[in-house]
């Protein structure tokens, strides 16, 4: 079900000041593979998300991407490596259109000089836009409205859609189902589901243990900076994953290493 | 994150105000301490209105020349631009914290001010008032000016030669003013207003207006003049900034020389402009001495207890024309 | 939320080509937000009617002028101004640049390149070019002081632009002693300025094609798509790779590059470079800016509104002076107009979000 390893952190560290964020976090991703990131708040995980998408540089470990070892200077440098990240509820630009929002960062630019200047392929995106957000199965607004005119649902469905239609390799999604209903929140898990199917490595971030439970396929369970536990989604319920998370339940296993 | 940041914001601020200041003030420095050790170590603030009007550079001229000659340190401060109680009142306040030994003050506002004469009397700081003056002068040593209400009456008499007034003709006229509330635009428009009621009856002063300290407001003012009264016959430019900006104004509409200019304050641009006919004449006020005689007066009351200057001294002003000698327009015309 | 039926009704399959379904309600409502244009040129026809009501003689191609060269030198600013609030910042420096580009421009024709004042025509067209160079490139070192204040020394915009405000006054003065410098009564170039030699002077045609340049780079380039969205969400135009210091910078030296042309157009109007040629003129950006829809907050402002904001200015400063109302209202009517553009804007973000 799942390919090889593409990207990996080996014993990563993250200090701000004397605070230990993240203590020697290890995990492995493979492609085809959804891995649900959970701990309680403070447990490291938005850290680690920094981390992995080039936000910020660890003070210890390694990053390896399809085998080979990377550092990020930016989160510029990862995008263009292949790892998209969706941050909580900050994807999006309010003012901007749907396909503005879709191509930033990789606008089109019309043909010829005017293009070398800058001048941007409006309609093309925002054809294209439709498109890219359509084939990753999200019921596509109109391209040329602004986002802040969408619902929340809709304003997460293109954002995750953009990140999903962009990621060659690795996406990294922080609570996309955050504040959503639960039809919202279904649509976003089914884009997910297209993500693992279209071959990427997806690392989902979620306080709610349903969704992991329903989309992942291995848990990672981070606490105090520390990955505490890392085993398949089948071992877990409900009951045994808060158990875990709150640390009631002791370490069972670690996989990774 | 947030504290450093607010620190940050903080210093920024400091800065700010440290780096505006520094800007607008220059501390001279002049005479030695040393010779003058048996005289009582006296320093002088001068605050006044804007330090981008050549008025108050002139001033500064002659400000420093004779605290060079008395042997006593100058403090010469005042916005940068802007010509404003707003931005007076905490300058005032700042060199008053220096303890200065005393205190020449141009208030941009007779009432606004008052407070910080108060402050300083309260102190122990002598105040001289030059140019303009607070509403109540008890607390002032002195006041200086130059007649600016005379001036007003001579500029009226220049505008009259210009438009060829005859007994019985009617004729237009506007003044360009910076500020309501400059004691200074105010007495020259009532000495001119006077004089136009006393002499001139066929003389209408159909409008007025502001230029807030911007020669470009001042154009903008006369060019829509030139619009409304198609018939205007003068104009009278009531200092530096509006005689500038008309004088702009006239030319780019081809009217110099054709309408009558008579203007304020004997800026080395606006000299030559009499020279080349765009002005018909400009009245002149002697700020260095002014300044000179401010300085003079403090450092007699301060090392006396008295002065023999007036309670309050009128410098006259003198009109420049084409037929000024070159002396006189050496004389007069401000110093860079 | 009350379109969602039709949106989700489109599921994957639809041809592309396909026109997307018209969205009644909110596109009548995007419609209306982007037609704050229509409303300001509503505003301006009615205070033209009015004024002309006041005074027929404010009704004609000399008050247009008028109002039209006092446009020129404003509306530079204000362009600037505009990336720089749709950045989410403010740039108060930009009056004061005026004064200092004006001046040392004027310094250096007197006294660098030693221009006679006797020049005139063909042979002023030199040294004059090599002025606005001059006022240009001070404007732009302003600019790039202002973008190492902010990105570097993380001082807040309106602080780190107060104060190169302050230290721009205080150089001027310093420069020109705080005169006027240099007469240009014989460069023929005020005349170039006249309305009746020439209803559009050159230099207002500078100002238009400028102005055009940057609306243009504005609402159809790339330099401007990332302006809007490092205002709407710095965040997320750093996720999506925009180099948001660098972007800043760049528009940072925009709006003082554009301060120091209009350093020049003033320097051309008077005659002479005057250290207090630009006092007040950041209110007057900032006002056109806001009457034109731009939001202080970033992410929102258009060009033409900025156009038009500064065109409305003028008029009410014209019009109070043709109509001959106490010259004090000004600061009144203006301050009613800004009222009124920032209280529209609520609330068409308020119907926008419905």
């Amino acid at each position: 079900m799942t390919g090889e390893v593409i990207y990996e952190v080996k014993n990563v560290s993250k200090r701000y000041g004397s605070v230990v964020a993240l203590d020697g976090a290890s995990l492995k991703l493979h492609a085809g593979e959804v891995l649900g990131l959970v701990g309680d708040n403070g447990a490291g995980k938005s850290t680690l998300v920094k981390v992995l998408s080039g936000a910020h540089q660890p003070n210890g470990g390694k990053i390896y991407l399809d085998g080979v070892e990377r550092t990020w200077g930016s989160p510029r440098e990862a995008l263009e490596a292949g790892v998209e990240t969706l941050y909580q509820d900050s994807g999006l630009a309010p003012h901007l259109t749907v396909s503005q929002n879709v191509f930033l960062g990789r606008e089109k630019t019309v043909k010829g000089i005017f293009g070398t200047m800058g001048f941007l392929a409006r309609k093309e995106m925002e054809h294209d836009a439709h498109e890219d957000l359509e084939r990753v199965g999200i019921a596509v607004p109109a391209s040329d409205r602004p986002v802040s005119q969408l619902s929340g649902g809709q304003r997460q469905a293109v954002a995750i859609g953009r990140a999903v239609a962009w990621a060659r390799r690795v996406i990294i999604l922080d609570e996309p189902t955050n504040h959503l209903g639960a039809r919202q929140a279904g649509e976003v898990l089914h884009v997910i589901k297209a993500a693992k199917a279209k071959g990427l490595g997806v690392i989902f971030i979620s306080h709610t243990l349903p969704h992991v439970l329903e989309v992942t396929d291995r848990v990672v369970v981070l606490r105090l900076g520390k990955i505490v536990m890392d085993a398949p989604t089948s071992e877990f319920d409900g009951d045994r994953l808060i158990g875990v998370l709150t640390g009631t339940i002791q370490t069972v296993r670690v996989e990774g290493d | 994150m947030k504290r450093s940041f607010r620190a940050i914001t903080t210093v920024g601020v400091v800065a700010a105000f440290a780096m505006s200041l520094a800007a607008c003030s220059t501390t001279a420095s002049t005479g030695s301490a040393t010779t003058a050790t048996e005289k009582k170590d006296i320093t002088i603030a001068f605050v006044m209105g804007a330090e981008s009007d050549p008025f108050f550079q002139a001033m500064k001229v002659g400000a420093e020349e004779e605290a060079k000659a008395q042997g006593v340190k100058l403090i010469w401060q005042g916005d940068p631009a802007k010509y404003s109680a707003e931005t007076q009142i905490p300058i005032v306040d700042a060199v008053l914290a220096q303890q200065p030994t005393g205190l020449v003050l141009v208030p941009t506002d007779p009432k606004a001010l008052q407070a910080s004469v108060a402050k300083a009397t309260a102190a122990g700081i002598p105040v001289v008032n030059v140019d303009t003056h607070v509403s109540d002068l008890k607390d002032v040593v002195s006041f200086i000016t130059g007649d600016n209400a005379d001036g007003g009456s001579k500029a009226a008499d220049a505008l009259a030669t210009q438009i060829g007034y005859k007994s019985g003709g009617s004729y237009k006229v506007v003044v360009g003013l910076t500020s309501a509330t400059a004691t200074t635009n105010v007495s020259r428009l009532d000495g001119f207003k006077a004089q136009v009621a006393a002499k001139y009856p066929g003389v209408e002063i159909v409008d007025v207006a502001y230029s807030e300290s911007n020669p470009e407001t001042a154009a903008t003012n006369v060019s829509n003049w030139l619009t409304k009264y198609p018939d205007l016959n003068g104009i009278f430019a009531i200092d530096g900034t509006n005689a500038s900006g008309a004088a702009a104004a006239l030319e780019s509409k081809g009217l110099s020389g054709k309408i009558g200019l008579v203007g304020y304050d004997a800026y080395p641009d606006n000299v030559a402009k009499i020279k080349s006919g765009i002005f018909t004449a400009l009245v002149a006020q002697d700020p260095a001495a002014e300044a000179r005689l401010a300085i003079k007066t403090l450092v007699e009351f301060i090392n006396t207890g008295k002065t023999a200057t007036e309670h309050e001294v009128v410098i006259p002003n003198v009109v420049l024309d084409s037929k000024t000698s070159d002396a006189d327009f050496a004389k007069y015309t401000y110093v860079k | 939320m009350t379109n969602s039926n039709q949106t989700t009704a489109r599921k994957p399959g639809v041809p592309a080509e396909q026109k997307p379904v018209p969205l009644a309600l909110t596109a009548r409502i995007s419609t209306l937000a982007s037609n704050q244009s229509t409303i300001l040129i509503g505003v301006m026809v009615l205070l033209v009617v009015v004024f002309s009501v006041l005074e027929p003689k404010f009704f004609s191609a000399l008050t247009a002028s008028n109002i039209l060269t006092d446009w020129g030198s404003v509306v530079l600013i204000a362009v600037g101004q505009t990336f720089v609030v749709i950045s989410g910042g403010i740039d108060l420096s930009v009056g004061a640049v005026i004064g200092l580009s004006g001046v040392v421009s004027a310094w250096t024709m007197a006294n660098v390149l030693k221009v006679d004042q006797t020049v005139s025509g063909s042979d002023a067209s030199g040294p004059l070019l090599i002025g606005t160079l001059v006022s240009v490139g001070v404007g732009l070192l302003v600019g790039l002081t202002n973008a190492f204040l902010i990105n570097k020394l993380r001082i807040v915009p309106f602080i780190a632009t107060l104060s190169t405000m302050g230290a721009a006054l205080g150089l001027s003065v310093i420069i020109s002693s705080g005169q006027p410098i240099g007469s240009a009564n014989n460069f023929d170039l005020i005349a170039a300025m006249d309305p009746k030699v020439n209803p559009l002077s050159w230099a207002l045609i500078v100002v238009i094609v400028v102005v055009t340049i940057a609306g243009l780079f504005l609402h159809k380039a790339r330099f401007g798509l990332y302006t809007y969205a490092i205002g709407s969400n710095t965040f997320a135009a750093r996720g999506a790779g925009i180099n948001v210091e660098r972007h800043l910078t760049l528009v940072y030296a925009l709006s003082g590059a554009l301060a120091g042309l209009a350093g020049m157009y003033v320097y051309l109007r008077l005659g002479a470079g005057s250290p207090s040629s630009g006092t007040g003129r950041e209110l007057d950006a900032i006002a056109a800016v806001v009457i034109g829809g731009a939001s202080l907050m970033g992410g929102i402002g258009r060009i033409w509104g900025t156009v038009l904001g500064a065109l409305i200015l003028f008029t009410v400063q014209s019009g109070l002076i043709m109509v001959g109302v106490a010259p004090d209202w000004k600061k009144v009517v203006v301050a009613i107009l800004i009222a009124a553009a920032v209280a529209a804007q609520t609330l068409q973000s308020k119907n926008g979000r419905k």
